[in-house]
């Protein structure tokens, strides 16, 4: 039952291109192991231990997935030293499977041999006085009024909707949709496939370029973004995943006319 | 008149001399001059300090001395007699504490307006004479709050939420009787919950950190003040529906006061001109003595929360969420029985403050917390979600769900054949429709006492979440909790204990009890 919704959406892929053999796309538990300091998150896969990002904040540009759910990991094996055990995936993203799966509950106790041989990036509580990255600059007013078309992109997690990272993107548009101020606001919708280290091929939701078209219309509109027409469209064909930047199509455009 | 004035306001010189030790009559003596009824002539100073349970609590009020006849805040403004003043008490540190409200029980035999029947009672149509059908305001402070249902959008129009909601029990009987419940002629919900301290607003408003066009838990705008446009911080009322103290003003006097008109532009402009004067803090303790001395922590007492900076993060070792400066942490000690006594007090809220900053555990399944970049679970401590500086509230919109109205984590009345004691809370089966992900945590079915944010939202995912309140005052105004569900600060610690595993030693549960206490 758990699975079912998921599995659905699987498909065996005869036209997608075989997958770059450093690339680890995959579908698993994620499994914490405390240390010392913050807790590791690691993935197993085809026999291997994968390191998948270290517990710090907020700001971080991959943040951990949750027990209690699996996570589609998108990620290039490295060859850097082990941490917490695992091989390193670099660069990585992580989508948390919306479903919940009670069978993903690993939590791993400290052990002296995987101790971080560095300094995290943020300790597990009261920081020096910072985020652990400068990557959520406070929204401000546009150093410069913009007078031609302005594009900007926001991202979205595998078969996701706004989240908690979408303010710090689409404050900037408010902004500029303010000061310019943008008579249209154009909105392209888009939804992707991802490309398995399996050769099989995770479809996000169908309708899901719509609904995250959509959406942003009423986030602009609901933070009062009402004078501007409105021209709204989605591509709801996934291209033909590779691999290696099925990502990039988990998106919705924005395109500010003055 | 003039004695109860000179009674209630304690000097400050007074308040900072060593305390005797508390006694239940102590605790509430000159009940009737703690009290500030509605229409009285009095005059509010610029310091008030009443007793509480672990010492002194201390209102400060950063402007003159206030005449309180006529003034918005402290008349009665709709029929059921009624004022601002009734549900937020200094003597409670702005709020109402159970104890306040039993002894206003006793004292007017129930004729208080307190107890107006519109949510006063558990319900409207109980017979109002009787005790019991006031027992959810006598036993945990709490005040009935009806929503309608479906919720409604800022436009007044119906949302279609994003789960259905049914009445699992309903022991006030408000939930399923003909003229208040779901099935009504004007559909609502009731929930019970604690009014909360209108004092040290410039940081349950700020526009600061944190505060952004869009809320940062979910993405979806924020709330509004309608007379700048700003965003607000969404952190005044447990479900966040008033976004700034205007509209929770005209909220309170609509449905609290019943108040058939609008409050006018002058009423409005003095209520919250006066909200913001307040400033709130426990001022002394029994074990420990004067809170605000010179020389002592820089963040404790009403003083420092006027001088503080709003809106900014305080889950660091530079700015911290309550300022302690160590001062604390290793006191001498001279032989003197009394004095090292109150070293040892205050070298347990020191230690307190470093269980709150630095002791670690497992947060997990917290809607709103681990679903926002943290991973689930976190290993962090209490401040990082009581993160605000001087308040240890959160800087951005703090709705979450930490299972005080949520089971399986909501206190709940053992049945059994030996226990006579009846749940007093009512219970919901919340479904999250197929057309919606699950609630991340709590899959599609849950159960809640009070299903919070939801019930202004619609949304699956804000079930059960409630927005975090301050922790200042906190002695004056017990129970704790939205729902009035923890009796003391203790239960409070020890809630949280259960929930996340913690395995607090019995040493850092007293002085977590002693910081909290502190505040």
């Amino acid at each position: 039952m758990k699975a079912g919704p998921l599995l659905l959406l699987f498909a065996a892929t005869a036209q997608a291109a075989q997958p770059d053999p450093s690339l680890r796309n995959f579908v698993a538990c994620p499994i914490v192991r405390d240390t010392a300091s913050v807790p590791c998150w690691l993935a197993e896969y085809d026999g291997e231990l994968y390191f998948l990002t270290l517990q710090t904040d907020v700001s971080a540009p991959v943040n951990p997935p949750w027990l209690g759910h699996r996570v589609l990991v998108e990620g290039r094996r490295s060859d850097k030293p082990r941490i917490c055990g695992g091989t390193p995936l670099e660069p990585v993203r992580l989508s948390v499977i919306a479903e919940p799966d009670a069978s993903c509950n690993q939590l791993l106790p400290a052990e002296d041999r995987y101790n971080l041989t560095f300094e995290p990036p943020r300790p597990p509580g009261p920081s020096a006085g910072r985020l652990a990255f400068n990557t959520l600059p406070m929204p401000t007013q546009p150093a410069a009024i913009k007078k031609e078309p302005q594009r900007y992109t926001l991202d979205y997690y595998f078969d996701g909707m706004v989240n908690f990272k979408t303010p710090f993107q689409l404050a900037p548009v408010l902004d500029m949709a303010r000061a310019m101020p943008a008579t249209r606001v154009e909105i392209v919708g888009y939804r992707s496939a991802a490309l398995l280290s399996n050769g099989k091929v995770l479809q996000e939701q169908p309708d899901l370029a719509r609904r995250r078209a959509e959406q942003v219309v009423e986030l602009l509109k609901g933070a009062g973004l009402t004078a501007p027409q409105y021209q709204v469209r989605w591509v709801d064909a996934s291209p033909v995943p590779n691999g290696t930047d099925d990502y990039r199509n988990r998106k919705v455009e924005i395109t500010l006319q003055p | 008149m003039k004695l109860r004035q000179a009674l209630i306001a304690i000097p400050l010189a007074a308040s900072i001399a060593w305390l005797p030790s508390p006694s239940p009559s102590a605790d509430y003596a000159g009940t009737l001059d703690r009290w500030w009824g509605p229409g009285e002539t009095r005059a509010w100073p610029q310091r008030l300090d009443y007793a509480n349970s672990q010492g002194l609590v201390g209102v400060l009020r950063d402007g003159p001395v206030l005449e309180t006849r006529g003034h918005a805040f402290f008349t009665s403004l709709g029929p059921n007699g009624r004022a601002c003043v009734t549900c937020h008490q200094p003597a409670d540190g702005m709020s109402l504490s159970a104890a306040t409200a039993r002894e206003r029980w006793s004292v007017t035999g129930g004729r208080d307006p307190l107890f107006a029947a519109i949510d006063g009672s558990n319900c409207p149509n109980l017979p109002q004479e009787k005790e019991s059908s006031h027992s959810l305001l006598l036993g945990r402070g709490l005040i009935r709050v009806s929503l309608p249902w479906p919720p409604r959008g800022e436009d007044g129009k119906p949302l279609d939420p994003e789960f259905t909601l049914e009445v699992v029990r309903d022991p006030t009987g408000c939930n399923t009787g003909a003229a208040h419940g779901l099935k009504s002629a004007q559909p609502s919900v009731s929930v019970y919950r604690r009014p909360r301290p209108v004092a040290n607003t410039k940081y349950t408003t700020h526009q600061n950190f944190g505060v952004l066009p869009f809320i940062g838990k979910n993405g979806l705008p924020a709330t509004r003040d309608p007379d700048n446009g700003k965003p607000s911080a969404m952190n005044l009322m447990a479900d966040a529906r008033a976004a700034t103290l205007k509209l929770q003003a005209q909220d309170a006097a609509t449905n609290h006061l019943q108040m058939p008109a609008a409050l006018t532009p002058a009423q409005l402009g003095e209520i919250v001109a006066f909200e913001g004067s307040l400033y709130v803090a426990q001022a002394a303790s029994h074990a420990a003595g004067s809170l605000e001395e010179a020389g002592g922590p820089s963040g404790l007492g009403p003083d420092a929360m006027r001088k503080g900076e709003a809106g900014v993060l305080g889950n660091n070792t530079t700015r911290w969420v309550v300022p302690m400066e160590n001062k604390w942490k290793s006191l001498p000690r001279t032989g003197d029985v009394a004095a090292d006594a109150r070293a040892a007090a205050r070298e347990s809220i020191q230690r307190g403050h470093d269980v709150y900053m630095f002791r670690t555990f497992w947060i997990r399944d917290s809607m709103h917390l681990n679903s926002v970049g943290l991973g689930n679970p976190t290993k962090r401590t209490c401040a990082t979600c009581h993160g605000m500086h001087m308040t240890g509230m959160d800087t951005a919109n703090g709705w979450m769900d930490i299972g005080t109205t949520n089971l399986p984590w909501a206190k709940e009345e053992p049945l059994n054949p030996w226990n006579s004691s009846k749940p007093e809370m009512p219970l919901f089966k919340v479904t999250c429709k197929a057309s919606v992900p699950p609630h991340p945590f709590l899959g599609r079915v849950i159960y809640t006492q009070d299903p919070g944010r939801a019930l202004i939202s619609g949304r699956c995912n804000d079930v059960g979440t409630i927005v975090m309140q301050q922790l200042r005052g906190l002695s004056a105004r017990a129970p704790y909790f939205s729902n009035g569900s923890a009796n003391t600060l203790r239960e409070v610690v020890d809630f949280y204990d259960r929930r996340y595993a913690i395995g607090y030693s019995e040493q850092e549960k007293q002085d977590l009890v002693n910081f909290l206490g502190a505040l």
